[in-house]
């Protein structure tokens, strides 16, 4: 681990909703993860754990309650402004999840590509078709599928327009939230091939969210496990994947479906009981009791303690305590 | 070629894998309009609509009519092709006939009263007038004179036109409003108690004009000669106006309130509902508050009370007015409908993808979110036209809308209703204008409606 | 005896665009007891393929033009609605993706259960009830007392896929049909499901045909797996055969574009280029020729049959006729081939 600056760190990020009837929903809470450049970071958890909240929020999408983000070590905005996502649009960026919903249906693919660019005022109009066909080659597609519209193409094809858009602006960071769950399998390797390449190419830095457990290690250097708006574990892939320590990244482990047969039999399903509880008004201790196999007395009334337990690979437990 | 050889086998490089689109690139709007083409009914409201816009705008310039000019000797006229007729000499004075040996009022008692014997023309009857004498009925205090354009029935015997009040006046000249058609005249006894005492007599006159009328119309015309009438395909009205230039006049108005007061209307409705969906908080609750309360108004109360406030006296059409009350109270409805839109786009990830690139709000609303919401405005719109023509009809029709002389289709119902049973065809023309344009606008908003939003497509 | 046989399946569909062949000629047979994985990907027909079998295609617009399927030995392609509805339900269970979607949000659970129950098996009343209460324990729900008067929505996702579970073996049905079951549910509540899926296999010896997009799923749940791409089988196999020895360029194209599980392996995800052919229009020879890296002259003209290269493993593919073999790679499994004489033509 260098000591450098981190190009995005997280600490101690909140996002609450609040319900009708005053009950509050902590989507996020309280999440703390330092990012290097160039690295790619995976963000895994089931659904209902809050990291596509966290990528919403870390972007500036959704207001903060409570936390900061730092952009190389400057504080971002808690509430931004139409004037703060235009300072932060080409330091901290994002891909969308749904590619049939993130593209405007009244819009052609060279006004979708050119919009960023147009309003940062990076291209003149005179270079603006022949960079949105560089854009659209980068990804791999036609140049002269500008003049089209998004419900022409496949969702794969869609999504690497919107792949092109986000780079359109040359970010330095790019929150990937759940770019690859809308997709085919056999489309879904395309996209995350494209997605390492453009950012060994680009030297871009990633936040790759999904749930998908073998596409996140496979992809990214480091791991980080959620787990009802808190991060569990987080550390080299391969350690998080092959030697998960917290009980709920091990149960995650165990349930991922694995193609392999002789794996599939011999592997013993350490199955966490029951289903992820609520995400509102959560009570004090750790938030994976009531499936954990291994709990403790302790674990329902004390908040876990996040600790480093090997060098680079942390964990928020009360079994290494 | 059945039987597979070793050359069958050789590698094939693989095609371009990129299938990209294969059709022709298609906007959105040539993608409706294609839909809108095969949708027949859709394609035949829109061909009836423009018809009814063309035949309001253009008419006038083929048919050239004044559509307030009256012409009191041809009124109620039914439709009629008739265009040239002969122009009548002109009628000597009208002699009575009085009989000198009868008493003006014989004190007969009604029973003992018969019919008159004998009822004759004194001279060969034509549309100028009609004049008739009868043999006298001892007793009879008086004659009554009816006309009807059908045989005579059970009692009833038609119009009544001349009343006679003494029982020596055996005579009587009807010059009311005649047509070139068939007549029955029936006389009876005034102080008859048996109504079957009477007597009938057919008359049918063959067209002609007045000499005053024909030199109306040509002042060197003579006796005798024919002169060219003006046709009235459509028949003319209660005070003699041609209908179908008062139809082409009318359906301006019509279509002009039909067509501008939703524009108007819709154009507020989608600012304040834009505004209210995208804005959200304060400025939402307010701005629903105030469509609510509008919303709430007793729709037909109000506008009647902006006519009174704002219509003016006799002499102003009353068409500003009506349009004004009708723009008041009817943007509620598409407010409600684009703010929808626009709460339900707001979220959406490629508004959100924009506002993360720093687009401002206003150029999200006018770029993003109002383009994607057109297609149900258009569609709203095209149902508030035959909302606004049939409102101003209702309006018009009782009384509480377009002014004479200005004419709309509404009001030239509610002229026609007076004389309806006799001359149904006033009603009947701008009733039929009415229905026609609501229903192709409806049909034709149908059609948009499945042309611009496939997933509201009903089963087929 | 095999308990389900089906052959030369051919459904199609008719839409806006015109007429879909969304199914070009399935077959596949299932034993008693046995699990039969149907693995492809949106649009390669498997569903409307189990919907078929069925009888739950909408007609119009959908219309099965060949085919039998016979149960038990009965054809039942084709019923009238009367003896269907015997065989679904009762000995054929099915359950569907979106567990939201096929309960009815109106019903208590309790009484759902109930309305099979009493259909198929003439059971009301109080005996209903016990039955249904017991379902649901079977299905793991916890205080079945108390849920089985709940209502579908104060159910989770996985809960609700447990009810549907219930319901399709209420009647101790000899097949259960799962179509893609987990996929909207989180991956440890999958793994459950899976398991409790698996236990009552065990317990009645009921056979299961998974529909499936998750090869991982695949290889926990199957004895036997069918490939299906563009309305057809592409390869028929055990599952071993199917990941260790995989004869067909699809199925090899799958399992390359996942990322691989062993830690050592440093192997670049391989994806497949280009995207499934268009139904509407379905290719004259082999459907997957635009994607597939050792495709043929022949393969552009004329459909592979499904060739049997050992006695429980079929492909559909050029490359195992006496004339691929130059062309055909290394890591593609191959057995007996189609002879270069005879009829070699579908």
């Amino acid at each position: 681990m260098t000591t450098e600056t981190p190009i995005l760190e997280l600490r101690g990020l909140q996002k609450h909703f609040r319900l009708p009837g005053g009950r509050m929903l902590h989507a996020v809470d309280g999440v703390s993860l330092a990012i290097q450049e160039r690295e790619v970071v995976g963000l895994v958890g089931e659904s209902g754990c809050g990291k596509s909240t966290l990528g919403k929020t870390a972007v500036g999408l959704l207001d903060k309650t409570a936390g900061e983000v730092h952009y190389r070590g400057e504080r971002l905005p808690a509430v931004y402004g139409a004037d703060d996502f235009r300072k932060y649009a080409r330091k901290v960026h994002m891909i969308f999840q749904d590619p049939y919903s993130s593209l405007d249906p009244r819009m052609t693919v060279r006004e979708i590509i050119a919009e960023g660019p147009r309003i940062h005022g990076l291209w003149t109009r005179a270079e603006v078709s022949e960079r949105v066909a560089f854009c659209l080659e980068r990804v791999g597609l036609a140049g002269d599928y500008m003049s089209r519209y998004a419900h022409e193409f496949s969702g794969g094809q869609r999504q690497r327009i919107g792949i092109a858009r986000a780079l359109a602006i040359e970010p330095e960071v790019v929150v990937c939230d759940e770019p690859i769950s809308a997709l085919d399998v056999s489309v879904q390797a395309q996209v995350v091939n494209l997605l390492a390449q453009l950012s060994d190419t680009l030297g871009l830095t990633l936040l790759f969210i999904a749930h998908d457990l073998s596409m996140v290690r496979y992809v990214s250097r480091r791991m980080a496990v959620m787990y009802l708006g808190q991060l569990v574990e987080l550390g080299p892939s391969n350690d998080v994947y092959f030697r998960p320590q917290h009980p709920y990244t091990q149960s995650l482990i165990a349930s991922n479906p694995e193609p392999d047969p002789k794996r599939a039999r011999e592997r013993l399903p350490l199955v966490a009981r029951g289903e992820i509880s609520s995400p509102v008004d959560p009570k004090p201790g750790c938030r994976f009791v009531g499936r954990c196999p291994h709990a403790l007395p302790v674990c329902s009334s004390v908040d876990p303690q996040w600790r480093e337990i090997q060098p680079g690979h942390f964990v928020a437990c009360h079994l290494f305590d | 070629m059945n039987v597979l050889t070793r050359s069958d086998f050789e590698p094939v490089p693989r095609e371009g894998l990129e299938r990209g689109p294969s059709r022709p690139s298609l906007s959105y709007w040539q993608d409706a309009w294609i839909r809108l083409r095969k949708n027949k009914q859709a394609l035949v409201s829109l061909g009836i609509v423009i018809a009814l816009v063309l035949f309001t705008l253009l008419g006038p310039f083929l048919w050239r009519e004044d559509p307030s000019a009256p012409s009191l000797s041809r009124i109620s006229r039914g439709p009629s092709l008739v265009s040239d007729v002969p122009v009548l000499p002109e009628l000597a004075p009208f002699q009575e006939e009085i009989l000198p040996d009868v008493p003006p009022l014989p004190s007969a008692d009604g029973a003992s009263l018969g019919a008159p014997s004998k009822l004759e023309w004194l001279e060969p009857p034509t549309v100028q007038a009609v004049r008739m004498r009868w043999d006298a009925v001892p007793g009879a205090a008086g004659y009554l004179i009816y006309r009807s354009q059908d045989p005579p029935t059970g009692g009833y015997f038609g119009l009544p036109v001349g009343t006679i009040e003494a029982g020596n006046i055996v005579s009587f000249e009807d010059s009311f409003n005649l047509e070139d058609r068939k007549y029955y005249y029936s006389v009876v006894a005034r102080n008859v108690s048996d109504s079957r005492q009477s007597i009938t007599r057919e008359v049918e006159l063959s067209p002609g004009i007045s000499l005053g009328d024909a030199q109306a119309i040509r002042p060197d015309a003579k006796p005798g000669e024919m002169v060219h009438f003006a046709v009235r395909p459509f028949g003319t009205d209660a005070l003699g106006r041609d209908l179908l230039a008062r139809l082409m006049a009318g359906g301006r108005v019509s279509l002009f309130i039909g067509f501008f007061a939703p524009l108007v209307a819709l154009s507020i409705g989608v600012l304040i509902g834009g505004i209210a969906g995208f804005a959200g908080g304060k400025v939402d609750q307010w701005l629903m508050r105030i469509t609510d309360f509008v919303l709430a108004l007793p729709f037909l109360l109000f506008m009647i009370l902006f006519k009174v406030m704002l219509g003016g006296g006799p002499g102003q059409s009353g068409i500003s007015a009506m349009l004004i009350a009708l723009i008041a109270l009817s943007w509620t409805g598409v407010a409600r409908l684009t703010r929808g839109q626009v709460l339900a786009l707001r979220e959406s990830e490629f508004v959100q993808a924009s506002r993360l690139l720093g687009a401002r709000p206003l150029y999200i609303l006018l770029r993003h979110l109002l383009p994607n919401t057109l297609g149900v405005i258009l569609v709203s719109f095209t149902f508030a036209i035959p909302g606004a023509i049939f409102t101003e009809a209702f309006l018009s029709f009782i009384g509480m809308g377009v002014e004479p002389p200005a004419a709309s289709w509404g009001s030239m119902c509610n002229d026609g209703i007076n004389t309806f049973l006799i001359h149904p065809h006033e009603l009947i023309f701008p009733a039929v204008f009415i229905s026609v344009a609501v229903l192709a606008f409806n049909l034709l908003g149908d059609g948009l409606r499945d042309a611009l939003d496939p997933k509201m497509r009903s089963v087929e | 005896m095999s308990l389900l046989t089906v052959e030369g399946l051919r459904v199609e569909f008719d839409t806006y665009g015109g007429i879909v062949q969304a199914v070009r000629g399935v077959g596949f047979s299932l034993e008693p007891g046995k699990s039969l994985a149907i693995v492809g990907e949106s649009g390669c027909g498997k569903s409307v393929s189990m919907q078929a079998l069925m009888g739950l295609i909408p007609t119009p617009p959908g219309r099965i033009t060949a085919g039998s399927v016979r149960f038990k030995g009965k054809e039942i392609l084709g019923l009238p609605l009367a003896e269907a509805n015997l065989i679904r339900g009762k000995e054929i269970g099915m359950i569907f993706q979106d567990p939201m979607s096929s309960l009815n949000p109106t019903m208590t659970v309790g009484k759902q259960i109930g309305e099979t129950l009493r259909y198929h098996l003439g059971v009301t009343g109080e005996a209903a009830r016990k039955s249904a209460i017991e379902l649901l324990e079977r299905v793991g729900i916890p205080e079945a007392k108390n849920r089985v008067d709940a209502f579908p929505f104060q159910f989770s996702g996985g809960m609700r896929q447990r009810v549907m579970i219930a319901m399709a073996i209420a009647c101790r049905p000899s097949l259960l049909i799962a179509d893609e079951p987990t996929t909207a549910l989180d991956v440890t509540v999958q793994a459950q499901i899976l398991e409790l899926i698996a236990e009552l296999q065990r317990e009645t010896q009921m056979s299961l045909i998974l529909i499936t997009h998750d090869l991982g799923v695949v290889a926990r749940v199957a004895d036997d797996v069918a490939v299906m791409y563009a309305g057809q089988v592409v390869e028929t196999a055990s599952v071993d055969d199917i990941f260790y020895r995989p004869a067909h360029p699809y199925t090899l194209g799958l399992q390359a574009a996942r990322p691989p599980a062993d830690e050592q392996l440093r192997r670049k995800l391989e994806p497949i280029e280009g995207s499934p052919p268009d139904l509407f229009h379905p290719p004259a020879g082999c459907a997957y020729r635009a994607r597939c890296p050792w495709a043929m002259r022949v393969c552009e003209s004329r459909d592979p049959p499904l060739w049997p290269l050992d006695p429980q493993h079929s492909s559909r593919c050029w490359l195992h006729h006496e004339y691929g073999s130059e062309r055909r790679p290394a890591r593609l499994h191959h057995g007996a081939s189609m002879p270069a004489r005879g009829a070699a033509g579908a």
